[in-house]
């Protein structure tokens, strides 16, 4: 059963390729894929944290951001093409995540968290007051995406043509978390976060896996914003508004942490919401702070922990799945 | 630029730092809880009183007190519903939780009183005191004086009463302290209860000096968290102390150099600091 859990996972999202033909190609449909896809891919980002170092960043949004604006930045003042502003992203992302990686080497739980955002608050304001970046006005007019190999691919800026890169964009995300939680570092990173001590004993270096495992994070939220500078032509400063990261945290502890479809399926219930089920943007505000708090305090496993309750309460003998605790 | 009037305006803003961060100081050593949604209590606290004289045309005197009480009751279902949590120590949960919390009432406060800024007016802001060149409002002074009293009062009360010594006693090991008979679950309502007055009566006192908005959270408090941590984990001498440094470097920043950077300035100050001592000046 176990064993065939991680294909049919992936198979599931590859076939989420054809959700918006089947249910008959509407612009707005269109429009919610693309977006679930942009930003399910940056919940990844934060996931990767979360989920395997135990940490809550704060500061994802910066990652979202630098890509977006490298992006829109070389797509508008050096005509540069999608791969080569996709690459661009990718390096600023990972310098930051460098930086802001060693910042915070000493530091866990909360101070981590203090910082992480204080750098978001940092980066914002620069970005507000830079006219190198465009200031409070962004950047405006970002060409369509070109994305093309031996002169074929994609040249376009509506969401039914960013679709499939949106959904090849998840595919990847998908591909490179499913690695990564059997690579070498993924494991080294649980066994950080789940019994430091053992760690330690079988010669883990805790601060090396967790600069690495932040370093790496970083490109993947990066990718989702400079897909998204394409998706909207425009990228400003609101793309460090807290939106975005009470986001990024609902879709990872929605489903459940650790699970590889968790914040995808997150995503996905957030923006259906947002989009066909919308009650004002403050009344939206409410839901999503309220389902975010709401589930950590009645399902702190996320509603795969509401599943297992119930299926427990049916005198199923299905085992609990443990929960790492932190003291 | 006058040298004595920045250092004035330095005690002023520190004054104000010092008091919004008060709360979370003690919330932050006793429970170890970080309460992300301190912001959105600023704003609510701001919110309430201005609701109360607006609404129910009392004086901005009786305001402020109410506002404290309104901030208080919700401190205290607010701590119930977390109880499960705090009481396990699952500090990454909570700092989550806090967060959807305040995303709840920026959007809540914004559905009830409307996204438009109001103008929370205190009488004691439009008195001044002059002397020549050099000048502050009565406003100024009941803050500062309330700064100092409220530190006071709370420094003695955690030191010298058996109340502080069971707050002291539940941050120092809550299970153990319990093995004594001790409640921490009411501690830790007490401890949060006075971080929702505390940031209300912050808020009674600071808010009037500019419009107040229903998404002012984060920005209005943000120094707050430098204040938390730079004066060291749950210090209330330090985070007094933090407070001020804070406020004169943010005047003089301001004055000197840039006013559009002075919280990237100020933050860029708290991680050099954590580089050097990653648990805060003040740290045991």
């Amino acid at each position: 059963m176990k064993k065939f859990a991680t294909p049919a996972a992936l198979l599931i999202a590859a076939l989420a390729y054809f959700v918006p033909a089947l249910s008959g190609g509407a612009p707005v449909v269109y429009a919610a894929c693309t977006a679930i896809a942009i930003l399910a891919v940056m919940s990844y980002g934060a996931d990767l944290i979360l989920s395997y170092l135990g940490e809550v960043s704060l500061g994802h949004t910066i990652f979202w951001a630098a890509g977006g604006y490298a992006a829109s930045l070389l797509a508008v003042n050096a005509g540069w093409n999608g791969w080569q502003t996709a690459g661009a992203a990718i390096v600023v992302a990972v310098v930051l995540a460098g930086v802001l990686g060693l910042a915070t080497l000493r530091t866990r739980e909360f101070v981590f968290s203090l910082v992480t955002y204080a750098a978001a608050v940092v980066a914002m304001e620069v970005t507000f007051n830079w006219s190198f970046l465009g200031g409070s006005d962004g950047v405006v007019g970002v060409p369509p995406l070109e994305l093309t190999i031996f002169g074929k691919g994609i040249n376009g800026a509506g969401d039914a043509a960013l679709w499939p890169v949106a959904w090849g964009l998840l595919m990847l995300t998908l591909l490179f978390i499913q690695r990564f939680r059997h690579s070498r570092l993924g494991t080294s990173a649980l066994m950080v976060q789940m019994n430091p001590d053992l760690a330690q004993a079988l010669g883990v270096d805790a601060r090396a896996v967790r600069f690495l495992v932040f370093v790496a994070s970083a490109p993947i939220s990066a990718l989702a914003g400079w897909l998204y500078a394409y998706q909207r032509a425009y990228v400003g400063p609101d793309m460090f508004e807290s939106y975005f990261l009470v986001l990024m945290l609902t879709a990872i502890v929605i489903v459940g942490r650790r699970l590889l479809l968790g914040p995808l399926i997150g995503t996905s219930l957030i923006i259906v919401q947002q989009t066909f089920f919308s009650i004002g943007g403050d009344g939206d505000k409410i839901v999503l702070g309220a389902v975010l708090a709401g589930i950590l305090l009645l399902w702190p496993r996320g509603l795969i922990g509401l599943w297992d309750a119930l299926a427990v309460s049916r005198r199923s003998s299905r085992p609990r799945p443990s929960e790492p605790t932190r003291s | 630029m006058n040298l004595v009037q920045q250092l004035i305006n330095g005690l002023v803003l520190g004054s104000g730092y010092a008091l919004i961060a008060i709360g979370w100081t003690l919330l932050l050593g006793a429970a170890r809880l970080v309460n992300f949604a301190h912001g959105q209590l600023y704003m609510l606290g701001a919110f309430a009183a201005w609701a109360a004289m607006d609404r129910l045309g009392v004086s901005y005197f009786l305001a402020v007190p109410i506002a404290v009480f309104v901030l208080g009751v919700l401190g205290v279902l607010l701590q119930l519903m977390m109880l499960r949590p705090v009481m396990q120590q699952n500090l990454t949960s909570l700092m989550i939780v806090t967060l959807g919390f305040g995303y709840v009432f920026q959007g809540g406060a914004a559905r009830i009183f409307g996204g438009n800024p109001q103008t929370f007016v205190s009488p004691l802001q439009s008195a001044n005191i002059r002397f020549g060149e050099i000048w502050f409002t009565w406003q100024d002074v009941v803050t500062l004086v309330g700064t100092l009293l409220l530190f006071a009062v709370l420094w003695l009360v955690l030191n010298r009463t058996r109340t502080g010594a069971l707050v002291r006693s539940v941050a120092e090991d809550p299970k153990l302290a319990q093995l004594f008979g001790i409640n921490a679950s009411l501690v830790y309502v007490g401890v949060f209860v006075f971080e929702c007055a505390a940031v209300a009566l912050g808020a009674g006192l600071v808010a009037p000096r500019s419009p107040i908005l229903a998404s002012m959270g984060f920005d209005e408090v943000i120094l707050t968290f430098v204040v938390v941590v730079l004066g060291g984990i749950g210090s209330v001498g330090g985070s007094l102390l933090a407070g001020f440094g804070l406020g004169m470097f943010t005047a003089l920043f301001g004055a000197l150099v840039s006013p559009a950077y002075t919280t990237a300035a100020a933050f860029l100050l708290l991680l050099a600091v954590l580089l050097m001592r990653p648990r805060g000046l003040a740290a045991r």
